[in-house]
């Protein structure tokens, strides 16, 4: 189904740091809508069933962050009017539609990222270059749905034996640190049992490998390093000053030129990198089908 | 070939983070990006300072009791993030910095940060929260004897981190937003901020007060009674 | 080819002041199946952990332990971790990872394999196992069993030469204790494994080893071939305690000669030697009051809307003064049950009555004052200090109202106590509200013989203070000990009920192993003491 999240988590992982990454720090308005669009693709087409896009907190989001900028700013020479003899002007409104747009696509991002890198992939990524503290992090993954479990049942046997009360919101709070208290308690005892549970079986003696059930294939390398090339043009152009854009005192900056479009393209074929993927697999899917 | 691959990769960081890449990162940011991106480069000393951190915690040894209880304070404190409004997140990675050494203090705010982030969903915050957090549980372990005198030095750090916290972050959206600091916009932020600072540094002093002695205890008796 | 060979070995551990193993030799061979038993407290865990480099206790040792030949203080890190497996008690903490697959490979990682290596083990262990269905999972979407034996397979993939293991089945319900138990045998003869188990209850295993060996207070007081040294521990009272029921009774009836070890035996045995003129003993009337005190009226219950019926039209009743027992499997909703008794879930349909008052009427945790009280099946659940003296303190504990002296323990810490001594303080917690109706989920879970006819004691006194009790148990033999009536839960149904001699004489396999001993022989039979009785009866041997 999403055949882009079978890529080895290490693609997975450069590409959003390239294409957020991208969208973090070149404030150009074109680059930016061509990300926001990119994002809200990749988002539907990879976000988990049951996530709802929450439209209208985002739309929310944008007007507040758009409007704010203008509210401070009061340099640029378009005025549009004047609140409390401030002047509002054009350019720092232009600004501040840019800088949202920003801000929503790069939150765009993260949640496919947040969908696609589960935990087990990222410590694939984490895990070549810091063994223990991946392996940490799996352990605490593995406490927290045990220790909310927990809670639970230490919850019900002081309600049980009339310990527990929550006629009041005192008595609520008191009782829930009460829980968490033996909660902790009774974790840190039995995390000395994992301790020699680890030890029995040899953590500690020695240099460690790290399993992974990932490997790296050819589509893997193909893939990593035409996100690299698009990568590097655009950060060429930026480097070049062709995706220079300045709001202050006046909008200054040519758009559209022909370098531009270059680099906005890169751009773009970056961000349309899943969709194209999930295309191109699925009718691979529909012709291999076609032959069982 | 992995092992070495690894080896390698790790003395590359190791050294090559504080001594190259640290002056790399402000030069890139100054000269290829716009002269003014502050935000890029805070992002980029955040990101580092916790790989950094991270690579020395690799090349030291740890005992694996002392592994298991930090897992286990990790996953304490992501659960009580799920508390709404007052959360122990910061009492937690103190407690810890206070008995188990600043290390361990710095690993529990910063594993937090991460794990509960994805719940709370990832973002480029997500590296300024295992700052803070972390520095949290660092300078916690500096002041231990301190902090284990009495409840006044207990109420200040716990004022102060929450305050410290709510500065980080602060001043992180303003830049990533702005992309150079300014003074009015982080006056603003500090403002719309403030109900959340106070919360904060009230659940700080809160959860510090009633988690010390009961946590701190159980922690002091584990590392007595396993010679940790 | 000797496994382990240990010469003299003493051990105190760092805070003690008695020896916790005292001068223990002794020489296990390759591809034997030792059993380990004494009481808790005997000193067969220290001995077992010492065995095992890694996480041998802290304190002064003195003596020789030799694997293969050379002493386990030389051997390599990687040899001396991947060579001797070692299972231990509980099935949820000892898992690491989070996953399946991560937690079969996290030894070999320590043994720093590289990755084709690993995964050729790990596949090649998860198919002999048959865990290939859960190898994705996370680990918390199994059940204890599972859990115990993934803990198995994870040690077992670093091919091991020898597998100790610690009280393994403790945690485990009957049916996964065998299963478990019928693993660990057959890796033992197919592969020539070496295995030193420790077992509470070696009744479950001592049909598969071929040695045993009894400690107690740290010595050895006999090790060999399995019946010779059943045969020269009957009559120690304390051993026989935890062994099988037919093992009970040959000691019991003070008999010398070939000793008796599961029921077909026990069967033989007595057909053999004793008379059957009286069929039964002599009835002993029991008043039945007539107060309820719990009452279930074709109750419902399910966890969700979409899901299924968890209880489905249960109805039951408990009288005044009674030791009611719920029977069943896994899964059958006898936890739920008394859950539900104790107002800490909510049935959809059906009425349940406390005291004959609805539950529902009970407001603002009134229920739990001097009424309904429940001692939850993990004990630990109810600690929160750092010694038994704060653990009492916090509920207001009065000594005079329970009827066991904890002030012994005063001081100690309540995660030091022995899993028995931890439910005793468990139950005097939950005393303290001074309950009329006390709930007990599982109370023997986890503990030796000894500790069970402790608690069994304490449940008896307190029923003579007035008390009326309803627990829940996978064990029979605990049942018929204690047990004035017994119910039998079935996907969420009371499916038959009865007073507990009448119960059990009219299962046929969910009885006592006596009971299946004398079944057709004698009549109502359930306990070695009244087996014992009847064969008096009868004019003895």
């Amino acid at each position: 189904m999403t055949e882009y999240s079978e890529y080895n988590p290490i693609v997975t992982f450069v590409y959003f740091l390239a294409v957020a990454g991208l969208a973090m720090f070149i404030m150009n308005p074109v680059l930016l809508t061509v990300s926001l669009l990119g994002s809200v693709v990749c988002f539907c087409l990879k976000r988990n069933k049951g996530e709802k896009a929450n439209v209208l907190i985002f739309v929310g989001l944008f007007v507040v962050l758009a409007l704010i900028n203008p509210l401070f700013h009061h340099n640029g020479v378009t005025v549009l009017f004047l609140i409390n003899d401030n002047p509002i002007t054009l350019e720092a409104l232009a600004y501040g539609v840019t800088a949202s747009v920003m801000v929503i696509s790069v939150l765009f991002w993260f949640r496919s990222f947040s969908a696609l890198m589960t935990g087990d992939k990222l410590l694939y990524v984490f895990g070549r270059f810091s063994p223990k503290f991946s392996l940490m992090i799996s352990m605490a993954l593995r406490y927290i749905p045990l220790f909310a479990e927990r809670s639970k049942k230490i919850k019900d046997a002081r309600r049980a034996m009339g310990a527990y009360e929550e006629e009041n919101l005192w008595d609520s709070v008191k009782g829930g640190v009460k829980v968490f208290i033996s909660l902790t308690g009774q974790s840190l005892e039995k995390g000395i049992i994992t301790a020699d549970s680890m030890e029995a079986r040899g953590y500690g003696s020695g240099k460690r490998t790290f399993f992974s059930r990932y490997v790296f294939k050819k589509k893997d390398g193909i893939a990593l390093v035409l996100i690299l090339l698009l990568t590097a043009a655009v950060m060429a152009a930026k480097m070049a000053g062709v995706l220079d854009f300045s709001f202050y005192p006046a909008a200054e900056g040519e758009l559209f030129s022909v370098w531009a479009v270059g680099a906005y393209a890169c751009y773009g074929v970056l961000t349309l990198l899943p969709l194209m993927s999930e295309i191109t697999e699925r009718e691979k899917w529909r012709y291999l089908r076609s032959k069982i | 070939m992995v092992v070495i691959k690894n080896s390698v990769i790790r003395n590359i960081i190791r050294i090559g983070v504080p001594f190259l890449l640290m002056p790399a990162v402000v030069a890139v940011g100054v000269f290829v990006f716009d002269d003014k991106s502050y935000a890029f480069v805070s992002l980029a000393v955040a990101l580092l300072s916790c790989v950094l951190f991270v690579a020395g915690f690799e090349k030291k040894r740890t005992g694996t009791g002392r592994m298991a209880l930090v897992a286990v304070l990790v996953a304490l404190t992501v659960t009580g993030r799920f508390i709404p409004y007052f959360k122990p997140v910061a009492a937690l990675t103190v407690i810890t910095g206070m008995y188990l050494g600043g290390e361990a203090g710095f690993l529990v705010g910063a594993m937090a940060a991460v794990i509960s982030n994805f719940y709370f969903g990832q973002g480029p915050w997500t590296p300024f929260q295992m700052l803070a957090w972390g520095m949290i549980g660092f300078i916690a372990g500096l002041f231990c004897d301190i902090l284990k005198r009495g409840k006044l030095p207990l109420i200040i750090y716990g004022v102060f981190s929450g305050i410290f916290f709510s500065f980080v972050m602060d001043v992180w959206t303003v830049l990533w937003y702005n992309r150079t600091f300014d003074g009015s916009m982080y006056l603003a932020a500090i403002v719309t901020a403030l109900p959340y600072t106070v919360i904060y540094a009230v659940s700080n002093v809160f959860f510090l007060l009633i988690l010390k002695k009961p946590i701190g205890g159980k922690l002091e008796r584990i590392c007595l009674k396993y010679r940790l | 080819m000797e496994i382990f060979k240990v010469k003299d070995l003493n051990f105190k551990y760092a805070l003690g002041t008695e020896k916790a193993v005292n001068n223990v030799s002794f020489t296990v061979s390759r591809g034997e199946f030792v059993t380990m038993c004494g009481a808790t407290g005997s000193g067969k865990s220290t001995l077992l952990k010492l065995l095992k480099r890694e996480i041998s206790p802290v304190g002064d040792k003195s003596g020789e332990i030799l694997f293969m030949g050379h002493p386990i203080e030389d051997m390599e890190n990687r040899d001396s971790a991947a060579k001797i497996g070692f299972v231990m008690q509980d099935p949820e903490q000892q898992i690491v990872t989070d996953k399946v697959w991560h937690e079969l490979a996290f030894g070999l990682e320590n043994l720093g394999l590289d990755n084709a290596v690993i995964r050729r083990r790990v596949s090649e262990m998860a198919s002999y196992f048959g865990i290939e269905s859960w190898f994705e999972k996370s680990v918390r979407e199994l059940s204890g069993g599972q859990k115990q034996l993934l803990n198995l397979a994870s040690v077992m993939v670093m091919q091991p030469e020898v597998l100790l293991l610690d009280e393994p089945t403790a945690q485990l319900d009957p049916i996964a204790a065998a299963d478990f138990i019928a693993t660990v045998a057959k890796l033992n003869r197919e592969t020539a494994l070496t295995v030193i188990i420790s077992e509470h209850r070696p009744e479950n295993v001592i049909s598969v080893s071929d040695k045993l060996m009894a400690l107690d207070h740290g010595e050895i007081l006999a090790f060999g071939d399995t019946r010779e040294t059943v045969a020269k521990l009957t009559g120690n009272a304390r051993f026989m305690e935890g062994m099988p029921a037919a093992v009970r009774l040959f000691s019991g009836l003070n008999l010398k000669g070939a000793c008796p070890l599961d029921v077909s035996e026990g069967r033989r045995f007595i057909e053999d030697n004793f008379k059957n003129d009286i069929r039964e003993l002599p009835k002993k009337l029991r008043e039945r009051s007539e107060e309820k005190v719990l009452e279930f009226k074709n109750v419902n219950f399910r966890y969700g809307k979409d899901l299924p019926d968890v209880i489905r039209n249960m109805s039951f009743e408990v009288r005044k003064g009674e030791i009611f027992c719920l029977l069943g499997g896994n899964g059958s909703g006898k936890s739920t049950t008394l859950a539900l008794a104790a107002g800490l879930k909510q049935a959809y349909a059906g009425e349940i009555r406390v005291f004959g008052k609805k539950i529902r009427e009970y407001k603002a945790g009134s229920l739990y004052r001097g009424c309904v009280a429940m001692l939850p099946q993990d004990v630990q659940a109810l600690f929160i200090g750092d010694s038994v003296k704060e653990e009492l303190q916090e509920v207001k504990f009065k000594p005079d109202m329970f009827p066991f002296d904890l002030s012994p323990f005063a001081e100690r810490h309540p995660f030091d106590l022995s899993g028995g001594e931890q439910q005793l303080l468990g139950l005097a917690k939950v005393m303290a509200a001074e309950p009329r109706l006390l709930l007990l989920d599982e109370p023997t879970k986890g503990l030796d013989a000894y500790a069970k006819k402790e608690i069994a004691g304490v449940l008896r006194k307190l029923k003579g203070l007035g008390l009326s009790i309803v627990f829940v148990t996978h064990d029979t033999e605990f049942a018929a000990a204690v047990a004035d009536r017994c119910a039998l839960v079935f996907r969420g149904e009371v499916t038959s009920e009865g007073e507990t001699r009448q119960f059990f004489s009219e299962n046929n396999f969910y009885t006592t192993a006596v009971n299946r001993m004398t079944r057709g022989f004698y009549d109502g039979i359930l306990r070695v003491r009244e087996a014992e009785e009847i064969i008096h009866l009868n004019g003895g041997h």
